[in-house]
C-alpha cells in the first residue's frame, strides 16, 4: 500500500510540477475521507491538481462550473416529467460522481453553495421527499478564488469548516515554470495517465487510517494546540472540538503516509495550516503565517 | 445557602440513580446485619426482615411505604418488642439488638440524602457490633467485605456518573489505603479493657467439656466433638503421643457409680523431676471452668495460674475469655510420699467389694505381692481376656464396675480407668482417676498441637511408695493405637472409616492445617493483643509511656500518609515522566553544543536539525529519537525499549 502511495504521488509531481507539499496534503486529505478547498487566483493548477488525483485514483470524475446563476438542481438533478411513463423520473445531477470538482465554488449564490455542502456532509441527496445515495467514494474538491476579487460570494465560516484542508497552490518557482513551458500541455499528460490506486485500495487504506495509534502525549499536544488557539488574542475565535477531530484524522493519515503506526507531533504540526487556517481565519489565505504562532509558542514534550 | 444546597442535590438525584442507591444501601444493610441472626432473638431478626423488606418493595412501590403514624406504631412494637426479650436497654445483646431495630425502623424514612448517610454509618456501627459476639478471621473477612459494600453506597450517593463495580473498586481502593493505618493504630493506640457492663444481663454460651464428675460412659458425649479445647505451642521438642497427657480435675471419690473430686489436707509439695523440661504456650479456647489442661507434670508457671492438690492447673482470670499461658512441664518426675488425708481419700470404696471382685483381685495377686506386678497382673488380664473398646458400650445396670468386669466387657477409657482405680483399691493400693485430654493433633504448617474435645480421656494414677504418685493408662493395655499413634479411635470407631491414603485426602487434611494454622496465629496475635500483650511488645521498640506512643502513633501514621500521597500522586505520571527524563538528559548532551530545541519544534525535526551538526553520530541521534518516539507516541513500548533508550543516551556522546 505504501509503494501504491509512493508511485501516486510520484506520478502526481511529475504533472503537477514544484509542489510536492500540496499534492501530499491533497492526498492525505482524501486518505482522511476529507473534502479539500483550493483557493487560489486562476491558472495555478487548481483544476490539473484535481484531475489528475482522479484519475490516478480511478474514480468517475465530473467538474461543475459554478456561475452566479447556477441553481441546485443543476448540482444535484432534477425530476422531469416522462411522458412515455406518465411518471416524474429522477434525473441525477452531476454530484453523483465519485470525484467532484466545484470549480469557482464562490462566484454561486448562497443558495446554490449550500446545496452541495449538504450533499457533501450528509453524502446522499434529498430530491421531492426522495433520498439518493452518492457513490462510494465521494470526494469534493473545491476551488475558490480570493475573495477580494469581483462577482464573488465567500462562504461563511461554518460552510468552510466543512472542508478538512485548504491550501493554496501558489506561482510555481522558476525551475518548475520552465519546466510548464518546455513541456507538453497537462491536459494531454492527464488523460494518459495510468491508475494507481483503485478505488478498492482506497478504501482499505482509508480504514487503515482509522486505526493509527494517538497516545496520551499527543493528545495532551492536540488539547495544548486547541487551548492556545482559544485563549491567545491572535484569533477572533478558537478551534471547535470537530477541529479538534479533523486535527487529529488528518495528522493519522499523515503519520499513515509517513509509513508509521502511530501520529507524532510532527504529523500534526505538518497538517496544522491546512487544517487549521481556514477554520481561524477564513478570509486569509497565508495559512502558514496564520499558525505560525501556534508552532512557536506550544511547547512539544 | 445549606438547606438550599442539600435540596438542590434532591432534586438532581435522578430517579433510577436513586433506586440504585437505594439497591445498594439496601443490600448492604442486609448483609451486615445476616451474622447476627446467630445470636438475636428469632423475633427481633423477624422484625427487622419485615422492615427490610418492607423497604425494599417501597422502592419500587413508594406508596406502600408507611407514613408517620404507621412508623410511630411500628416504633413503639419495637420498643415492646426489644422490652419483651431483654427486660431493659443495657448490655451487649439488648444494645445491639436495639441498634438493629433502630436501623431496620430508619430505613422505612429515607427521603433526603442525609438519611442516606445516616442509615449507612447506623450499618457501620452493627457492623462493628458484630465483634462483640465473634472475632473469627473469618468474620473479620466477611465484615471487611460488607463494609466495602457500604463504602461503596457512600462512593456510588456522592459520584455524578456511578457504576455498580466502579464504586465497589474505588471503595476496595479506599480500604486498602486505609489498612496499613489500621493496622498502625491497632498495634499502637492505647487498649482498654472491655467495660463491665458489657457483659451485664446476657445470656452465657452453653458449653461442652470436660464436668468435675465421671461416670463410666460420660466422657463419650465428647468423642464425637470436633470443637477446639486448646492449642499448645512448643518451644523445643514436641514430647511424643504416648506422653502426651494434658492433666485435668483429679477424682478420688467413688459411690460405686460415680467419680467425683475430694479435697484432703496436703501441703503442696514440689516434685523431684529429672530429665529435660517441656516448655509451651497453651492457647485455652473459652471454657466454663478455670481449668487449664498442662502436660503432666506441670512445674513452672506464673500467676494467674496456680496448681491445686491434684497437681491440677487453674486460673484466677475468667475462663470466658480466649487466654494463654506459658508453663514448663517434666515427664520424669517424683512425687514423693502422700499423708495420712491423701492416702484414705486415694483407698476410699463404697462398701465392702463383692466375693467376686475379691476372687479377681486374689487371682491377679493382689493381695499377695507388690504392687506394680498387681498392676501388670491386671493390665495383662485386660489384654488377654475378651476386653473390647467400643464407645457404644452396653448400659450399665447398678454396679457398673461388676457388671464391666465379668458381663459386658465392652468400654472405654472411663470404664477401664474407673474399674483399675477400683481393683487397685480394693487391693489397698492408693489410687485415683485423672481425667483431662490425651493426645492431639500437631498441625505440621504452624508446628503446633491442636486439643479438641474428642481428645478427652480418662486415666489411673496409682502411688508407689518409691515413685510417688505414676500414671497408668489401662485403655492402652486394651486399645493401644489410641494411645500411641495418636489416632482418634473414637471418631473412627463410630463413623467407620479408616484413614485414607488417597492423595485428595492428604491434600485436605493439608489444607485444614494450614487453615488451623493461620487460626491459631489470628488468635494469638490479633485478638489476644490485650493490654499486657501491647506493653511487652512496645517495651521492646522503647515505647514506655503515652507521650512516647503518642509520638510514635502521630510518626507512623504521618509516615504512612506520606506513602499514601507519594502514591498517589507521582505513580501515574512515573513511566512517562522516565523517558522524558532519559530524554532530557540526552537535551543536555546536545546543549553542550549550542543545540537546543525549540518550544514547538519536535523531537524528530530536532534530530534532523541536529544531524546537520552532528554527521558522524547521525546513526546514534536517529535510533535515540526513533526509541523515543515508540514510546512516547507509539503503540505498544516495553521496557525493554526504556532500557535501551537508557542506554543509548548513557553512551552517547556528544
Amino acid at each position: 500500500m505504501q509503494n501504491a502511495i509512493h508511485q501516486l504521488l510520484d506520478s502526481a509531481n511529475q504533472i503537477i510540477l514544484g509542489k510536492p507539499h500540496q499534492v501530499r496534503l491533497a492526498l492525505c486529505c482524501l486518505l482522511a475521507r476529507g473534502h479539500l478547498l483550493i483557493e487560489d487566483i486562476p491558472g495555478v493548477g487548481k483544476t490539473t491538481l484535481a484531475h489528475t488525483l482522479a484519475k490516478l485514483l480511478g474514480l468517475h470524475y465530473q467538474r461543475i462550473q459554478f456561475t452566479s446563476d447556477i441553481l441546485p438542481a443543476d448540482i444535484l438533478g432534477a425530476c422531469v416529467f416522462d411522458t412515455k411513463n406518465h411518471e416524474f423520473k429522477f434525473h441525477p445531477g452531476p454530484v453523483f460522481n465519485q470525484m467532484v470538482l466545484a470549480d469557482e465554488i464562490n462566484r454561486a449564490t448562497p443558495k446554490a453553495q449550500s446545496a452541495l455542502l449538504e450533499a457533501m456532509e450528509e453524502r446522499q441527496v434529498t430530491v421531492e421527499g426522495k433520498t439518493y445515495p452518492l457513490p462510494q467514494p465521494f470526494f469534493v474538491i473545491a476551488t475558490q478564488n480570493p475573495s477580494h476579487q469581483i462577482g464573488t460570494f465567500p462562504l461563511p465560516e461554518s460552510q468552510l469548516d466543512r472542508f478538512l484542508m485548504r491550501i493554496e497552490l501558489g506561482y510555481p518557482d522558476h525551475h518548475a515554470e520552465r519546466q510548464l513551458l518546455i513541456g507538453q500541455s497537462r491536459h494531454k499528460l492527464c488523460e494518459s495517465l495510468p491508475v494507481q490506486l483503485p478505488p478498492e485500495q482506497l478504501q482499505a487504506i482509508q480504514q487503515a487510517v482509522t486505526q493509527v495509534y494517538v497516545s496520551d502525549a499527543l493528545l495532551d499536544y492536540c488539547q495544548a494546540i486547541i487551548k492556545f488557539t482559544r485563549d491567545s488574542s491572535e484569533y477572533h475565535c478558537g478551534l471547535s472540538p470537530r477541529a479538534g477531530l479533523a486535527l487529529l484524522t488528518a495528522a493519522k493519515a499523515w503519520a499513515f503516509m509517513d509509513q508509521r503506526d502511530a501520529v507524532i507531533p510532527e504529523d500534526l504540526q505538518a497538517v496544522l495550516a491546512a487544517v487549521a487556517g481556514h477554520r481561524l481565519r477564513a478570509g486569509n489565505t497565508q495559512s502558514e503565517a496564520i499558525i505560525a504562532p501556534i508552532l512557536a509558542n506550544v511547547a512539544v514534550h | 445557602m445549606k438547606i438550599f444546597g442539600s435540596v438542590g442535590v434532591v432534586l438532581m438525584m435522578k430517579p433510577e440513580l436513586d433506586k440504585n442507591i437505594a439497591i445498594f444501601l439496601l443490600s448492604s444493610i442486609g448483609l451486615i446485619v445476616l451474622p447476627h441472626v446467630y445470636h438475636m432473638p428469632i423475633a427481633v431478626f423477624g422484625f427487622f426482615c419485615l422492615l427490610l423488606v418492607w423497604r425494599f418493595i417501597g422502592i419500587w412501590k413508594q406508596h406502600w411505604l408507611p407514613g408517620k403514624l404507621v412508623i410511630l406504631l411500628l416504633t413503639s412494637f419495637g420498643i415492646a418488642l426489644l422490652y419483651n426479650q431483654h427486660q431493659g436497654i443495657f448490655g451487649r445483646d439488648a444494645g445491639t439488638n436495639l441498634f438493629i431495630t433502630a436501623l431496620g425502623l430508619k430505613l422505612l424514612e429515607i427521603k433526603t440524602e442525609r438519611d442516606l448517610y445516616l442509615s449507612n454509618y447506623l450499618a457501620f456501627i452493627v457492623a462493628a457490633s458484630q465483634f462483640l459476639y465473634e472475632q473469627s478471621i473469618l468474620m473479620a473477612a466477611y465484615i471487611l467485605l460488607v463494609c466495602c459494600v457500604l463504602l461503596a453506597t457512600l462512593v456510588y450517593i456522592n459520584s455524578s456518573k456511578a457504576k455498580t463495580l466502579g464504586a465497589l473498586k474505588s471503595a476496595a481502593i479506599i480500604i486498602g489505603q486505609a489498612l496499613p493505618i489500621a493496622v498502625a493504630l491497632f498495634i499502637l493506640f492505647p487498649r482498654v479493657d472491655a467495660p463491665r457492663w458489657m457483659l451485664f444481663n446476657d445470656t452465657h454460651q452453653a458449653r461442652v467439656g470436660l464436668s468435675d464428675s465421671m461416670e463410666p460412659g460420660s466422657i463419650s458425649d465428647l468423642s464425637m466433638s470436633d470443637e477446639l479445647v486448646f492449642r499448645v505451642k512448643f518451644d523445643g521438642a514436641v514430647p511424643t503421643p504416648q506422653q502426651r497427657y494434658w492433666r485435668g480435675p483429679v477424682l478420688s471419690h467413688t459411690d460405686g457409680k460415680r467419680w467425683t473430686q475430694t479435697t484432703f489436707n496436703k501441703p503442696l509439695r514440689r516434685p523431684v523431676v529429672t530429665g529435660t523440661a517441656y516448655q509451651y504456650t497453651i492457647l485455652m479456647e473459652p471454657q466454663d471452668k478455670n481449668w487449664v489442661f498442662a502436660l503432666d507434670m506441670p512445674i513452672v508457671f506464673a500467676s494467674p495460674l496456680s496448681q491445686n492438690s491434684g497437681y491440677q492447673l487453674t486460673t484466677l482470670n475468667s475462663p470466658e475469655q480466649r487466654a494463654e499461658y506459658k508453663v514448663s512441664s517434666y515427664a520424669d518426675y517424683n512425687t514423693g510420699p502422700i499423708n495420712r488425708s491423701e492416702y484414705n481419700a486415694a483407698t476410699q470404696l463404697p462398701g465392702e467389694p463383692s466375693d467376686k471382685i475379691k476372687q479377681l483381685v486374689a487371682q491377679l495377686h493382689g493381695f499377695d505381692s507388690a504392687a506394680d506386678t498387681f498392676i501388670n497382673q491386671l493390665l495383662n488380664h485386660f489384654r488377654v481376656e475378651d476386653f473390647h473398646y467400643t464407645l457404644t458400650p452396653p448400659v450399665m445396670d447398678e454396679n457398673p464396675v461388676e457388671s464391666f468386669l465379668f458381663k459386658t466387657r465392652y468400654g472405654f477409657c472411663s470404664h477401664y480407668a474407673s474399674a483399675f482405680v477400683y481393683l487397685m483399691r480394693v487391693a489397698h493400693v492408693p489410687a485415683r482417676v485423672v481425667t483431662g485430654y490425651q493426645g492431639g493433633e500437631l498441625n505440621k504448617v504452624g508446628d503446633f498441637l491442636e486439643i479438641r474435645q474428642a481428645d478427652a480421656h480418662a486415666w489411673a494414677e496409682v502411688w508407689l511408695e518409691s515413685r510417688g504418685w505414676v500414671r497408668v493408662d489401662p485403655t492402652a493395655a486394651i486399645a493401644p493405637e489410641r494411645i500411641e499413634r495418636n489416632i482418634n479411635l473414637n471418631r473412627q470407631t463410630v463413623y467407620g472409616f479408616e484413614a485414607k491414603n488417597s492423595p485428595a485426602y492428604h491434600w485436605l487434611r493439608q489444607a485444614g492445617q494450614l487453615w488451623r494454622s493461620v487460626d491459631y496465629n489470628w488468635q494469638r496475635w490479633v485478638i489476644n493483643y490485650d493490654n499486657k500483650s501491647q506493653s511487652n511488645f512496645l517495651s521492646a521498640f522503647g515505647i514506655n509511656d503515652l507521650k512516647t506512643l503518642a509520638y510514635w502513633m502521630i510518626v507512623v501514621i504521618a509516615a504512612i500518609t506520606a506513602v499514601l500521597c507519594w502514591f498517589m500522586f507521582y505513580r501515574k505520571a512515573n513511566a512517562a515522566d522516565k523517558v522524558l527524563m532519559i530524554y532530557n538528559r540526552f537535551s543536555k548532551k546536545l546543549a553542550k553544543h549550542g543545540l537546543v530545541r525549540n518550544t514547538g519544534e519536535g523531537v524528530k525535526d530536532f534530530a534532523a536539525r541536529v544531524k546537520i551538526k552532528l554527521p558522524e553520530q547521525a546513526t546514534e541521534i536517529d535510533q535515540i529519537t526513533a526509541v523515543f518516539i515508540k514510546l512516547r507516541y507509539g503503540r505498544n513500548a516495553s521496557g525493554e525499549d526504556l532500557q535501551r533508550l537508557k542506554t543509548l543516551v548513557g553512551l552517547f556522546k556528544a
